[in-house]
C-alpha cells in the first residue's frame, strides 16, 4: 500500500508554569490510502496530541519536533494559510463533542456552504446542492429543510452526522475521527460506526480512529498503535494485536474488559494504579510503575521499539511469556 | 424482623412530568414525561441495574428516589416508609440510609475543600452526634477502605486523576453508613484501567458492608458485572426487568435486543461477523412520545396493535416484559 502519511520521530511538547511537558515523544506512524488505523490509549497517552498536531491544531503554548510527511510534503513548519488551505482538502477531523466544532448561531445550510464556497470557490446554490448531497450520504432525512436548522435542533448523534458530512464535502484524503462516539449511547455509536465504513468503502479515505474503547477498535480498525504516557507501546495489525500481543499493557487493556459474548467473571481484571502524570512521568517506562512484568532496567531507560515481525512492533524489555494462559479460564 | 424485609425499595407506578412552557402564541405548556409509571423493587443486599439510553429518564428516576427532583405521583417505599409524603426534616433523616454517587466526580466535590472536609461534610449535617475526633477517625478509616492514602487528607479533589476522584465521591457518600446507595453512572466518564478497579471496589464495599445498589448506567457490559437484576428503560417506561443471566442470554424484548448487538465486542474476528443492521432509527422526542408502545417506531416487528395500544409489563417465563408480541420469540438469541 502506498504510504500516504507518514510520520517519524514525532514528539509533542507544551511550555507550562510547571515547565516543559512532553505530552509525545518520538511516535513514528505510516497510513496507507484508505486504510483504517485506530489509535488507543487512556487519558494522557498522547493520542490525541499527536493527531492535533499533525492538524497544525495543537494549543497556543504547545509545538511539535520530528516530521510529518503528507504524499512526501512536510507539514511541520507549514504556515498558517498552507495549514488551512490543506485542512478540509486533504485532512479533517472530527471530536468527542460535535457541539464545540459547531457555531450555534449559524444554521448548518451556511455553516456546510461556506467551506465549499471558500475552499472550492463554489457559487452559493452550488455549494447547497452538495451540501444536500453530503447531507443525504450520512443519512439524515428531509436534508433540504434539514439546512436551514440550527445545531441544538439535531439530537447528538445527529450532530456527529452533520460534522462527518461537513468534513467529507471536500473527500479529504484523510479524516482524522478523536473519539467520536465516547459520548453516543451504544446504539447510536453503532450506527456512526457504520456510517464511517461506508463513507470509506465509497470515497476510500484514509480514517484514523483515536478511542480508548477496545471493543470499536476490533470492529473498525486494520491496524492499531497503543500508546500509553506519550510513548508507542505497540502496533500490529489489529488480529495481531488481540490474539498475540507483546506488551503488558496491550494485555492489561484487553483482559480489564469484559466482553458481553462470554461467561460473566466474579471479578474485573485490573491494572493497578493510575494514569500516568504527563508533568511528573517516572524515569524509563512510563508504564513500568503499573507493570507485573518490571525489571530494574525498566525503571531506568525506556526500552527501543523492535520489530517483532513484519508490522508488529514493541517497546518493551521482558522476553519471557506473558500471563495470559493462566488467567485465561 | 421487620414485615418488608424483603424488600429495601419498592417502587410502584412512579410518574415525575416536568411542565415546559410552550411555544406559539397560545403558549400551550408542554408535558415532559421523564419518568412514566415505573415500577420495581430492590432487596436487601442487591444489586438493582438500570439502564437505557440517555433521554430514558434513568437519572430523573434516580434523583427522584432521593427526592431530589418532584415526583409527580405514585410510591416510593423505602424500608417500608413511603417518601413521597414525608417532609424536608424526615427526608434528611432517610438521606443518611440513602445516598447518591454521581457520574463525574471532579464535576461534583467542591473544588475549593479538602478531600477530608468533603467526606466529613455528610457526617456534619446528618450524624451531628458524632465528636470531631470520632468524624476524623472515621474519614481515615473510610478512605482507607476505598484506597486512598491518609497523606491525601489535606488535598484538593483537581489534584487527583478521575479514578481516584470517584474513589473520594465514593467514600463521602459511603461514610453515613447508608443502606442504600444509587451508583448514577460512577464508571461512565472513567478510563478502561481505571473503570474496573472502581467496579471492584464498589463490589468489595457491598459484600463487605451489606449495601444495597441501585446501579444506574448506558454501558450495559459493566451492569452486566454487577448487577442481579436488570431494568430496561425507554423514553421513561419499563421495556424488560428480569434476572442478569436472562437480559443477557434470552432479552425478550426488541429494544433489550437491539441494546446488547450494539454492544462492540473486542475481538476483530467475532466483531466483524455481527450484525449491527438490527439498530435502526433515532430515539424519539419524549416530548411527543408515540403513542402505543413508545419503542415502535424503531421496533422490527412493530404490529398496528403496537401503535394504538400501550403494552403493560407482563411475565413471560422468567421475565416481565412490555411487549404485545413477546411470546413470538422474533428476535435473535445471544449464545453464552
Amino acid at each position: 500500500m502506498a504510504e500516504l502519511l507518514e510520520i517519524r520521530d514525532l514528539s509533542v511538547h507544551f511550555r507550562t508554569e510547571d515547565g516543559l511537558v512532553h505530552a509525545v515523544s518520538h511516535v513514528d506512524f505510516d497510513l496507507g490510502e484508505g486504510e483504517v488505523l485506530g489509535v488507543v490509549g487512556e487519558s494522557g497517552s498522547g493520542k490525541s496530541q499527536t493527531w492535533l498536531a499533525v492538524m497544525g491544531l495543537l494549543a497556543q503554548n504547545g509545538y511539535a519536533t520530528g516530521s510529518v510527511k503528507l504524499h512526501g510534503r512536510e507539514l511541520l513548519g507549514l504556515s498558517p494559510s498552507q495549514l488551512s488551505h490543506m485542512r478540509g482538502v486533504q485532512l479533517a477531523m472530527i471530536f468527542q463533542d460535535p457541539m464545540t466544532a459547531l457555531n450555534p448561531y449559524l444554521t448548518i445550510g451556511r455553516q456546510m456552504t461556506e467551506v465549499l464556497q471558500w475552499h472550492r470557490k463554489m457559487r452559493r446554490s452550488d455549494a447547497e446542492k452538495r451540501a444536500v448531497k453530503a447531507l443525504e450520504s450520512v443519512h439524515i432525512s428531509d436534508p433540504v429543510s434539514r439546512l436551514k436548522s440550527y445545531p441544538h435542533e439535531f439530537s447528538g448523534g445527529m450532530r456527529q452526522r452533520v460534522m462527518i458530512a461537513m468534513n467529507m464535502l471536500n473527500e479529504p484524503e484523510i479524516l482524522i475521527c478523536d473519539e467520536p462516539t465516547t459520548a453516543l449511547d451504544v446504539t447510536v455509536q453503532a450506527q456512526i460506526l457504520a456510517l464511517l465504513n461506508e463513507l470509506r468503502e465509497r470515497f476510500g479515505t484514509a480514517i484514523v480512529f483515536i478511542t480508548h474503547d477496545l471493543g470499536v477498535i476490533a470492529q473498525i480498525a486494520e491496524r492499531v498503535a497503543v500508546l500509553y504516557g506519550g510513548r508507542m507501546m505497540e502496533q500490529a495489525d489489529v488480529y495481531t494485536l488481540f490474539e498475540d500481543y507483546r506488551h503488558p499493557y496491550t494485555e492489561g487493556l484487553l483482559r480489564s474488559v469484559p466482553r458481553m459474548d462470554e461467561d460473566r467473571t466474579e471479578r474485573l481484571l485490573t491494572i493497578p494504579g493510575n494514569p500516568p502524570n504527563l508533568a511528573m512521568l517516572p524515569k524509563g517506562c512510563p508504564f513500568s510503575p503499573r507493570c507485573a512484568y518490571v525489571e530494574a532496567r525498566c525503571q531506568q531507560q525506556m526500552p527501543e521499539l523492535e520489530v517483532i515481525a513484519p508490522g508488529h512492533v514493541r517497546a518493551c524489555f521482558h522476553s519471557g511469556k506473558l500471563g495470559r494462559q493462566e488467567t485465561g479460564a | 424482623m421487620m414485615e418488608q424485609a424483603d424488600k429495601l425499595l419498592e417502587v410502584t407506578d412512579l410518574k415525575v412530568h416536568f411542565t415546559l412552557p410552550g411555544g406559539g402564541w397560545l403558549r400551550n405548556n408542554l408535558i415532559l414525561r421523564a419518568v412514566d409509571g415505573v415500577s420495581f423493587s430492590v432487596a436487601p443486599g442487591d444489586t438493582l441495574g438500570i439502564v437505557g439510553e440517555s433521554g430514558c429518564g434513568k437519572s430523573t428516576l434516580a434523583r427522584a428516589l432521593l427526592r431530589l427532583v418532584p415526583v409527580t405521583s405514585g410510591s416510593i417505599k423505602f424500608k417500608g416508609q413511603e417518601l413521597t409524603t414525608l417532609d424536608d426534616a424526615a427526608m434528611r433523616r432517610i438521606r443518611r440510609n440513602a445516598q447518591i454517587i454521581f457520574q463525574d466526580p471532579l464535576a461534583s466535590l467542591d473544588p475549593r475543600m479538602t478531600v477530608g472536609n468533603i467526606i466529613t461534610e455528610p457526617m456534619r449535617a446528618l450524624m451531628p452526634e458524632l465528636s470531631r475526633t470520632q468524624r476524623h477517625q472515621r474519614v481515615l478509616a473510610m478512605m482507607q477502605q476505598v484506597g486512598l492514602l491518609p497523606s491525601h487528607i489535606n488535598r484538593y479533589a483537581h489534584e487527583f486523576s478521575g479514578g481516584q476522584a470517584q474513589r473520594i465521591g465514593i467514600a463521602r457518600a459511603l461514610v453515613v453508613e447508608p443502606a442504600l446507595v444509587v451508583c448514577d453512572e460512577p464508571v461512565s466518564s472513567l478510563d478502561v484501567s481505571i473503570k474496573s478497579q472502581v467496579i471492584n471496589l464498589l463490589q468489595n464495599l457491598q459484600s463487605e458492608r451489606g449495601l444495597t445498589y441501585l446501579f444506574i448506567a448506558h454501558d450495559l457490559t459493566s451492569v452486566r458485572h454487577i448487577a442481579q437484576r436488570v431494568v430496561v428503560l425507554y423514553l421513561g417506561r419499563v421495556m424488560e426487568v428480569a434476572n442478569r443471566d436472562a437480559i443477557y442470554r434470552q432479552p425478550r424484548h426488541p429494544y433489550t435486543q437491539m441494546l446488547i448487538a450494539a454492544v462492540p465486542i473486542p475481538d476483530p474476528r467475532v466483531a466483524r461477523q455481527r450484525k449491527v443492521s438490527v439498530v435502526r432509527g433515532e430515539l424519539p422526542s419524549p416530548l411527543k412520545p408515540p403513542s402505543g408502545c413508545a419503542f415502535r417506531t424503531r421496533c422490527p416487528w412493530a404490529i398496528e396493535r403496537c401503535a394504538l395500544e400501550r403494552p403493560e409489563l407482563r411475565m413471560i417465563g422468567n421475565s416481565q416484559v412490555a411487549c404485545h408480541r413477546a411470546e413470538e420469540n422474533l428476535g435473535f438469541k445471544l449464545s453464552g
